[in-house]
C-alpha cells in the first residue's frame, strides 16, 4: 500500500501587517507499487503515432520500432491499444470494429500489435483531437480503469483541425487519462504540444535524433507501469476571508494549478496530479491572508494528498506575527530557490517567442535574464540548453547576446525543457 | 478525552450522523469538513517550519474556536478561520486546593509559552514553584516546565511527610530543589545545543503558619498582608544591581537590559545557590509567586496589590486569572504566570521564634530591608 508523506519549507513568521504567506510543501509517495495491481482497477495504455506523410521513411521506421518496444515495457495484464493517427484516427490494434477496443497484454497479443504497427505507412495530414478523441472512447469502452495513459508521438503542426477543434478534445481528456507527448523532428509547434501535454498531466519533449526515440518510449512507459497510484489530487484548504494568490507544481517541473482547482467544499480546492510512482514532488503554495497581531498565530494552508476522498497526509502552513525583524526578514531558501526556476520558466518561453517575433531586444532581456538565474539557481540542464541559443558574455549579470545561427532543435529543446527544475536542500 | 464522549457529528445538508473524519456525507454525499484526522493515517511529524523542536503535542484540547466559533481541527487549528487554539501548554490552569490557584499564559507577543507553573497543597501546607525559561535559548519552554515540575515534587515529598520539619531543614530542601530543579532543565536541553535552556527559579513554601521562598533570576515572591505588601524576593538581574548602585527603582527597571538576569538554571549556568528567607505569618494576606510577566505592569506591593484588591474576590483561581487577564489587557509583552495562596493569620508560637530567627540569619539583606519596612 502506498504511504504518502509531507513536509512544509517555510518561513513562518511575518512582519506586523504582513499578509502574504509563501511555502514549499513536499509531497513524498513509497511503496505505490505497479500500475494496474494495487487492487484500484486496472491499468490502461494506448500508444499513438503519427502516421502521417510528413514522417517520412526514417522517422516512421523509427516510429514504429519505438512503439513495439514500449509494447514490450506494458506489463502483462495490462489493458492496452495502439493507434495510428493522421488526419484521422485509427484504431490499429485490437482489429475490432465494436465492444471493447482494448484488450489485456499477454505474448499473444503483444506479438498480433506488433505485426499491426509493422504495416504502419507514412500518408496523410494531422488532427490530433481525433486522436485524443478516440483515446477517449477506447478508455471508456473498457470503463473502470484505474490508471489511463497515453504516449503521443508526432512530428507535424496540428494542420487538418482548427485550434478549437483541438481544445474542445483536450477539454473532453482532462480528468480522463494522461498524456506524455513527444515530438520527432523540428517541424511541430511547442506550445500545441505543451498544451496537450499540461492539461493532461503529462511531460513534453523534442526527440532531436530518432535513434533516440525507442529508449525514449521504454523509459515513459516503464515510468507509467511503476504509478501504483492511480489518481491522487492535492487539496489545499485556506481559513475564510484568505486568497489563494498561486499554487504551482515546482518539482519536476514547473507546472501552474492555480485555475485547475474544483472545490470540495466552501474552504478547500482539490487539483488533479494524476498518478503517482514512488516519487518526491513539490509545490508551492502563496496565501493571502488578513493581517493580525503582532504574537498571534494561524493556519494558512492545510495542504493534503488525497486519492479518492480519503486524505492520506497532511502539511501544515503557517502563519506567526512578530516584531523580531531577525525572523521575519529571511526569505526561505526553497521558497526562493523555487520562485527563481519558476521565473526561469517564463523568461525562457517569453524569450524565445519574442525571438520568433522578430523582437531582438526583448528576446535578449528576457533569455539573459533567465541565463542569470539559471546560474543562481544551479540548473546545469538550462544554462547548457540556454548557451546554445544565446552567447553568453556574464552570466552573474545576465549579460548575453544573440547567437546568429541557432539550430532550430537547440531552440526547441531549451523550450521544452524550460518547466524543468532542479531541487535544493539545506 | 475520548471520542466516545463527543456526541457524533451530523451532516449539516441532510442531518444523518457521520464520521468526525469523513470528507462525505455517506448518505447524500454532501460534502463535510473533517474534524479528525482519519484513523492511522500517517499523518507526518512536525513539519520543517519551526525553529525549534517543539513538546510532543501541540493539538488542542479546544473543540470550538475562541475566535470564531468554528471547529477546532486534530491538528490544533480551526477548520473556518485557521486561528491557533491555544495549546494546553500555551494557557492553563492549576488548583491543588480552594485557597492555592496559578495560571500560565503565552501572553499576547511571545509566540510560545515558556513561563511554566508547579503547584502542590494538602490540608494547609503549600508548594508554589514558577520558572521563566529565557527565550533566547532553545527548548526552554519544555525545560522550564521539567524543572518546575521537579521542584515541586521534591517539596511536596519533603511537606507530605508527617510531622513539622525544623525550618533550617526546609531552607535546605529549598536549596535541593533549585538543584533538582536544574538537573531537569540540562535534561531537557539537546546535547548538541549551541544556545542551552535557561530559566528562572522562584518558589514559595506554606507551612504551619510560616512561609519559606527562595529565588534565582527575576521571577518574584510577594507577600500582600492586609496591613501592608512586600516584595520577599531580590532579583538576580542587571536592574537590582543598579538598584544596588544606588539607582531608584523605577529609573534602574527602565533601563536598557535590565531584564537581562545575572542567575539562572541551565546547563551554563554558574551558581545555583537561590537567595534563601523565611517569615512567619501574623496577618492574613496574600502569598503570589509571579514572573516578569506580570510585575512588569505592577512591580511595587502596592501596585500588585492594588490589582488584586480590584478583584474583589477571596478565590485564587479567580485573581489569578484576572491578574494575567490584566496584564494582557496592558499588552501582554511577555509570558505571564502567576501563582497565589489565600494565607490566614496563624497566633504566634513562641516555641518556634528560634527557628524564625535562625532563618532569618540565612536570609538575604533584602530580608533584613524588608523587616526593617514591616
Amino acid at each position: 500500500m502506498a504511504e504518502f508523506t509531507s513536509s512544509v519549507f517555510q518561513n513562518e513568521f511575518l512582519p506586523d501587517g504582513g499578509t502574504d504567506v509563501n511555502a514549499i510543501v513536499t509531497i513524498r509517495c513509497t511503496g505505490a507499487g505497479e500500475a494496474g495491481r494495487t487492487g484500484r482497477g486496472d491499468a490502461g495504455e494506448i500508444v499513438v503515432v503519427d502516421t502521417s506523410g510528413s514522417m517520412g521513411v526514417t522517422n516512421m521506421q523509427a516510429a514504429k520500432q519505438a512503439a513495439m518496444v514500449a509494447l514490450d515495457n506494458i506489463l502483462d495484464g495490462t489493458f492496452f491499444a495502439v493507434v495510428a493517427g493522421n488526419h484521422k484516427a485509427y484504431l490499429a490494434y485490437p482489429i475490432v470494429q465494436t465492444g471493447a477496443g482494448m484488450v489485456r497484454m499477454d505474448a499473444a497479443t503483444r506479438t498480433e500489435a506488433k505485426r499491426a504497427i509493422s504495416y504502419f505507412r507514412a500518408e496523410g495530414g494531422t488532427a490530433m483531437g481525433t486522436w485524443l478523441n478516440l483515446c477517449r472512447s477506447l478508455f471508456d469502452s473498457i470503463g473502470n480503469l484505474g490508471n489511463k495513459h497515453v504516449i503521443l508521438l508526432t512530428d507535424g503542426e496540428n494542420h487538418n483541425e482548427t485550434p478549437t477543434q483541438l481544445d474542445q478534445a483536450i477539454r473532453a481528456a482532462v480528468g480522463q487519462f494522461q498524456v506524455d507527448a513527444r515530438g520527432i523532428g523540428v517541424d511541430w509547434k511547442v506550445a500545441e504540444i505543451r498544451k496537450i501535454a499540461q492539461a493532461l498531466l503529462g511531460s513534453v519533449d523534442i526527440i532531436g535524433d530518432p535513434s533516440r526515440l525507442s529508449a525514449e518510449f521504454a523509459a515513459l512507459m516503464r515510468n507509467s507501469m511503476a504509478r501504483g497510484v492511480a489518481n491522487a489530487d492535492l487539496r489545499v484548504w485556506i481559513p475564510q476571508g484568505a486568497q489563494v494568490m498561486f499554487i504551482r507544481q515546482v518539482s519536476p517541473s514547473v507546472e501552474d494549478l492555480t485555475h485547475r482547482g474544483v472545490p470540495v467544499n466552501q474552504l478547500t480546492m482539490s487539483y488533479p496530479t494524476g498518478a503517482w510512482a514512488d516519487e518526491e514532488r513539490d509545490y508551492h503554495i502563496a496565501v493571502r491572508l488578513a493581517a493580525k497581531t503582532v504574537g498571534q498565530e494561524q493556519l494558512a494552508a492545510r495542504v493534503q494528498l488525497a486519492v479518492g476522498a480519503e486524505l492520506l497526509t497532511q502539511g501544515l502552513v503557517k502563519a506567526k506575527w512578530s516584531a523580531d525583524t531577525n525572523l521575519t526578514a529571511q526569505i526561505n531558501p526553497e521558497v526562493a530557490h523555487y520562485t527563481g526556476q519558476a521565473e526561469l520558466a517564463q523568461v525562457i518561453q517569453e524569450g524565445l517567442a519574442a525571438k520568433a517575433a522578430g523582437d531582438e531586444a526583448t528576446a535578449t532581456t528576457k533569455l539573459g535574464r533567465a541565463v542569470q538565474l539559471a546560474t543562481e539557481t544551479g540548473n546545469a540542464e538550462a544554462t547548457a540548453k540556454l548557451r546554445k541559443v544565446v552567447d553568453i558574455s556574464d552570466a552573474r549579470t545576465g549579460t548575453v547576446r544573440l547567437r546568429k545561427a541557432v539550430d532550430k532543435a537547440d531552440e526547441m529543446a531549451l523550450d521544452t525543457a524550460s518547466t524543468k527544475t532542479t531541487r535544493i536542500r539545506g | 478525552m475520548t471520542a466516545i464522549d463527543q456526541p457524533l457529528p451530523t451532516c449539516p445538508a441532510c442531518g444523518s450522523p457521520v464520521s468526525a473524519s469523513a470528507s462525505f456525507c455517506e448518505v447524500c454525499g454532501g460534502p463535510l469538513t473533517p474534524t479528525q484526522a482519519p484513523v492511522a493515517s500517517g499523518l507526518p511529524a512536525e513539519p520543517i517550519s519551526g525553529q525549534t523542536r517543539r513538546l510532543g503535542s501541540r493539538a488542542s484540547q479546544a473543540t470550538e474556536c475562541a475566535s470564531c466559533g468554528g471547529p477546532v481541527g486534530a491538528d490544533g487549528y480551526c477548520q473556518l478561520c485557521g486561528t491557533k487554539a491555544p495549546s494546553a501548554r500555551d494557557h492553563y490552569r492549576q488548583s491543588p486546593a480552594d485557597w492555592v490557584a496559578g495560571v500560565c499564559d503565552r501572553g499576547r507577543a511571545h509566540p510560545r509559552n515558556e513561563d511554566a507553573l508547579a503547584l502542590w497543597a494538602q490540608d494547609d501546607r503549600a508548594v508554589l514553584v514558577i520558572c521563566d525559561g529565557v527565550s533566547t535559548s532553545t527548548d526552554s519552554d519544555v525545560a522550564a516546565q521539567a524543572g518546575a515540575e521537579a521542584a515541586r515534587d521534591l517539596l511536596a515529598e519533603h511537606l507530605g511527610r508527617p510531622g513539622v520539619p525544623a525550618a533550617e531543614d526546609v531552607d535546605q530542601a529549598l536549596v535541593e530543589a533549585a538543584a533538582v530543579a536544574n538537573a531537569a532543565v540540562v535534561a531537557n536541553t539537546a546535547e548538541g545545543s549551541a544556545n542551552a535552556a535557561s530559566a528562572t527559579f522562584a518558589v514559595a513554601v506554606v507551612l504551619d503558619g510560616r512561609v519559606h521562598f527562595a529565588n534565582l533570576g527575576d521571577s518574584r515572591v510577594y507577600f500582600l498582608g492586609e496591613q501592608g505588601g512586600r516584595l520577599l524576593s531580590v532579583d538576580d538581574s542587571l536592574a537590582q544591581a543598579f538598584i544596588e548602585g544606588g539607582m531608584p527603582r523605577e529609573e534602574a527597571e527602565a533601563m536598557p537590559r535590565s531584564h537581562a538576569i545575572t542567575k539562572w538554571l541551565g546547563r551554563d549556568a554558574t551558581d545555583l545557590v537561590p537567595r534563601v528567607g523565611s517569615f512567619r505569618l501574623d496577618q492574613p494576606g496574600w502569598l503570589v509567586v509571579c514572573s516578569d510577566g506580570l510585575w512588569n505592569y505592577a512591580s511595587a506591593p502596592e501596585q500588585l496589590d492594588a490589582q488584586i484588591a480590584a478583584v474583589g474576590s477571596d478565590d485564587p483561581a479567580m485573581v489569578a486569572d484576572r491578574l494575567v487577564a490584566w496584564a494582557n489587557d496592558q499588552g501582554g509583552r511577555d509570558n505571564i504566570t502567576v501563582a497565589l495562596a489565600r494565607l490566614r493569620a496563624v497566633p504566634a508560637d513562641p516555641e518556634q521564634s528560634h527557628s524564625l530567627d535562625s532563618a532569618e540569619a540565612q536570609a538575604s539583606t533584602t530580608e533584613q530591608e524588608h523587616a526593617e519596612h514591616g
